[in-house]
């Protein structure tokens, strides 16, 4: 355990470096990292600095207005609150169970965003660490220095996000903040002639997946001790399953497992969260910290997205998929992988998995139905849960008589992952940063750990391309020691002062 | 993120920033002056201070979706007093432990209401939706290349 | 209908009793406007009809047609007063059009776009405007009103109910329900009047509905509000 690193017991004493901002993830964060006089690491944050405040915001306005608001949350997984949203506001309408037509176009609109959210990650923000080294040379290390050196891999990255986003266009209206979901259904079904145009393409796609899945091995076989290592913490792990314990994104249950593997509770009903899960708030970070109530704060975190559900699931439905499942889980022999890096390798298993899903659903004709809405007893309460890109996400609201949200509470994907990213850049600060001059390549390795987790830390003030970079050491006496800047257009200068 | 929406256009771009070595130093000598793309609206009073330089650094600056023009849904916060929506957020809700609030000195601290970019600097050009289709932004960006003097069609423009 | 005027060019017809803008909707010819519609009786209050006639500019939903008069409508300087006071509109109000269920079928929205409204230019108010969601079948969004008292004199007109009126002056003029409480459930309004469906932009709409149309099927998502004749008969329908 490095929970000793969240906090220093002599601040005041220490030196304080910053990467900020965290560069190449969505959102805004920043990494504090408090060192002494023999340089060895005290103190390591990742801030969130963003404060939005929609839990209430959100109060007072009709319930069927929220599937469509909350969704501008974010802008690379909305797809992911639109159905959160939706799910509980099928409850609050008193949906029992959806039509075939809604379930299916809402699951086709959800493996879509699986897929170019996945995508997106891998290739546009992730490749390039991995294809050239983690401290290669920083003006190269972006999508640009990926299309000049494998022009293919990202000309392939570009085209999986484009279907996947085509697929979202389809089912919802559009790509980003479509208004396909409603209350008790969908307000469209998909026409033929869009279904076409989907199917001409969606056996590349599988392909491509699988291709992405081998360049990952590939990369992992290619420097395994770095692959297992890299910041490795063990924790818990939790998931939505399939009653018959498969992956899914959509719908399932709650399933827990601890660092070895072991099932913590299982097939949990989701409406039941609150009674498993609790939040803790830290000062420094406007992220909460969710934790398992049973295992109290300290003990109870745990990891969600890709590298948790890959492995906290019994199978994968679709075969290329489960195969690579198979492949990955005999890699450690069977017990839990914990390394950071791996979640690339699950989280292209599940853009394979996806891409696999939306195959089948667009041979299914329901997609083209026209029974699109079900409805019954209103009721006050619903809570919504479903497995986001980057993990679980919980959306819980109540409803007044007049038809207005009176409560809402929302658990998102990241915010599980919270103590997890703290934990990984902990170590890698430990192991790397500890004992050395500051280089810009060290820094990268930071920002290597937090992507990996894909984190989604909302969105602000955001520039074209890259993001300048400033890493400052100061003294204990408040004297600045070392400056290293990352320039907008990929130069690294030193200003020693 | 938005902007990755142009897809394979995407290369096109990248393309005349090989040309000329770097994505923003490329945009910026095509259209002889320096471009900034600015999404979101100015919550805390860091985004402030990064606005700002980013006025002064760039010639032309862009503000590109429904947040940066007009705050958007963070703004949807701007009826309501600051503290008592951190109250709500941070200790009343189901599941929250130890009820406090974030306050470290490392944490920017939040602007009581949620401004617009034009309300702070000048802004050049507008790319308004939420968020704008790939078509508008990619009209605007070839438009500023191209030293167009409107680079957005009418019917490009939406809110929504 | 022999009479005609000239509109930016074009002869429009009209009969005696006319206003400019009733004679072009009636002509199919576009005048932006808000407060306007051609079943009520005109209110010359948004001004975004304005129109220069004979070198003077008057609202031309309130100026009679007359014979042979020269009206400007479509030029550079006369959009660009209407899309300031478009603009002044949207920063008045909360205009939230991401998550308003109106939208795509919204006449300031369409107005705005149609006018290269590509911010709001101003500085947002940011008014506390609760809404009042106390009716079993209604919601009222204040938030988006624009004060064009379509609904206040649909009801007195047509449905004889006086449930809507403007209070206050000036700055602090505001749309109430005149009912005892104030609130729209202690009105004799019902969902099926025409008051409720005359709205323009999103303050009073039927509960539980919202967002069943799909993107692409929205009045103005084809076509611009310049090009939809009927635009406020299909408003209402939806």
């Amino acid at each position: 355990m490095t929970y000793g690193l969240e906090t220093a017991e002599h601040p005041e004493q220490l030196r304080r470096v910053a990467i900020d901002p965290v560069s190449r993830v969505e959102g805004h964060g920043k990494v504090t990292i408090l060192l002494d006089d023999d340089d060895k690491v005290r103190q390591v944050r990742l801030h969130v600095v963003e404060f939005r405040g929609f839990e209430r915001f959100i109060q007072g306005r009709p319930y069927w207005e929220v599937p469509v608001m909350v969704q501008r949350l974010c802008g690379i997984c909305p797809v992911s609150h639109h159905l959160a949203a939706s799910k509980a506001m099928d409850a609050i309408v008193g949906t029992k169970r959806l039509t075939p037509t809604a379930e299916k176009v809402r699951r086709l609109m959800h493996y879509g965003q699986i897929l170019q959210s996945h995508a997106l990650h891998f290739f546009h923000l992730c490749s390039p660490d991995l294809l050239f080294g983690f401290a290669s040379e920083v003006a190269k290390r972006n999508i640009v220095g990926v299309a000049a050196a494998h022009p293919e891999t990202a000309r392939r990255g570009v085209l999986l996000r484009r279907f996947g986003q085509e697929v979202i266009r389809v089912t919802a209206g559009k790509r980003i903040h479509g208004t396909g979901s409603i209350p008790g259904g969908v307000n469209k079904s998909v026409t033929r002639e869009e279904r076409d145009v989907l199917l001409a393409d969606i056996y590349d796609m599988v392909a491509w997946s699988r291709d992405a899945v081998a360049l990952v091995k590939q990369l992992h076989g290619q420097d395994p001790a770095l692959y297992n290592s890299f910041g490795v913490f063990r924790s818990g792990m939790m998931s939505l399953v399939a009653p018959d314990g498969a992956l899914d994104f959509y719908d399932g249950s709650l399933r827990a497992r601890d660092e070895s593997g072991a099932i913590l509770f299982d097939h949990v009903n989701y409406r039941e969260y609150a009674s498993y899960i609790r939040e803790e708030v830290k000062p420094w970070s406007y992220m909460k910290f969710p934790f398992l109530s049973s295992l109290g704060a300290e003990k109870g975190w745990y990891k969600v997205g890709p590298l948790a559900r890959v492995q906290n699931c019994d199978h994968i439905a679709s075969p290329l998929a489960d195969a690579e499942r198979r492949e990955f889980v005999d890699y450690a022999g069977g017990s839990p992988i914990h390394a950071p890096l791996a979640y690339h390798w699950t989280r292209m298993i599940e853009m394979l998995h996806a891409a696999e899903t939306i195959k089948d659903l667009l041979h299914d004709d329901d997609i083209m139905g026209d029974d699109l809405v079900s409805t019954g007893e209103h009721a006050r309460e619903g809570i919504g849960v479903i497995e986001a890109p980057r993990g679980t996400l919980i959306h819980h609201y109540r409803v007044n008589d007049d038809d207005l949200v009176t409560m809402c509470n929302l658990i998102v994907s990241t915010t599980h992952n919270n103590q997890a990213m703290n934990e990984a850049i902990r170590h890698v600060a430990k192991r790397y940063l500890s004992g050395h001059r500051l280089t810009e390549g060290l820094l990268n390795h930071i920002e290597v750990a937090i992507r990996a987790f894909d984190p989604c830390l909302s969105c602000a003030t955001h520039a074209l391309g890259q993001m300048a970079l400033e890493l400052t050491l100061v003294g204990a006496d408040g004297v600045e020691l070392d400056q290293l800047a990352r320039h907008g257009d990929g130069t690294v200068s030193r200003s020693p002062p | 993120m938005s902007i990755l929406d142009i897809d394979e256009r995407l290369f096109t771009l990248l393309d005349k920033v090989e040309f000329d070595r770097s994505p923003i130093t490329d945009i910026k000598e095509v259209g002889e002056c320096d471009v900034g793309i600015i999404e979101g609206g100015l919550c805390n009073a860091e985004n402030v201070e990064v606005l700002r330089e980013f006025r002064r650094r760039c010639k032309v600056l862009v503000a590109l979706g429904a947040c940066a023009i007009n705050g958007g849904l963070p703004a949807q916060r701007n009826h309501l007093s600051l503290p008592l929506l951190l109250q709500e957020v941070y200790r009343s809700e189901p599941g929250a432990e130890y009820g406090l609030i974030p306050n470290d000195p490392e944490l920017p601290l939040p602007l009581n209401k949620v401004h617009p970019l034009h309300e702070v600097v000048r802004i050049d050009h507008f790319i308004p939706g939420c968020p704008p289709s790939a078509d508008a932004i990619w009209q605007v960006l070839t438009g500023l290349l191209e030293g167009r003097e409107h680079p957005l069609d009418h019917s490009l423009i939406h809110f929504d | 209908m022999s009479a005609t005027f000239l509109l930016d060019g074009r002869a429009i017809p009209f009969s005696e009793g006319q206003t400019i803008l009733q004679a072009a909707v009636a002509a199919g010819a576009y005048i932006p406007h808000l407060c306007f519609h051609p079943d009520f009786k005109p209110h010359g209050s948004c001004k975004v009809c304005t129109v220069k006639v004979g070198g003077r500019q008057s609202a031309s939903c309130t100026t009679a047609a007359a014979a042979g008069a020269v009206v400007e409508s479509d030029t550079p300087a006369i959009n660009a007063e209407r899309l300031a006071l478009v603009q002044m509109l949207f920063v008045e109000g909360n205009h939230f059009c991401p998550s308003c269920e109106k939208s795509g079928d919204c006449k300031l929205q369409a107005t705005a776009c149609d006018l290269g409204m590509v911010s709001p230019h101003f500085d947002h108010f940011f008014p506390d405007r609760p809404v009042d969601a106390s009716h079993p079948d209604l919601l009222l969004d204040f938030n988006r009103c624009i004060l064009c008292s379509l609904c206040v004199r649909a009801s007195r007109d047509v449905d004889g109910k006086n449930a809507f009126a403007l209070a206050g002056r000036g700055l602090r003029t505001r749309l109430i329900v005149n009912s005892r409480t104030g609130r729209l459930v202690d009105s004799d309004v019902s969902a099926g009047d025409r008051a409720v469906h005359v709205c323009p932009v999103g303050v009073i709409l039927p509960k539980r509905r919202g967002f069943s149309v799909p993107l692409g099927r929205r009045v103005f998502d084809l076509k611009p509000i310049s090009a939809v004749a009927d635009a406020s008969a299909q408003i209402e329908e939806r």
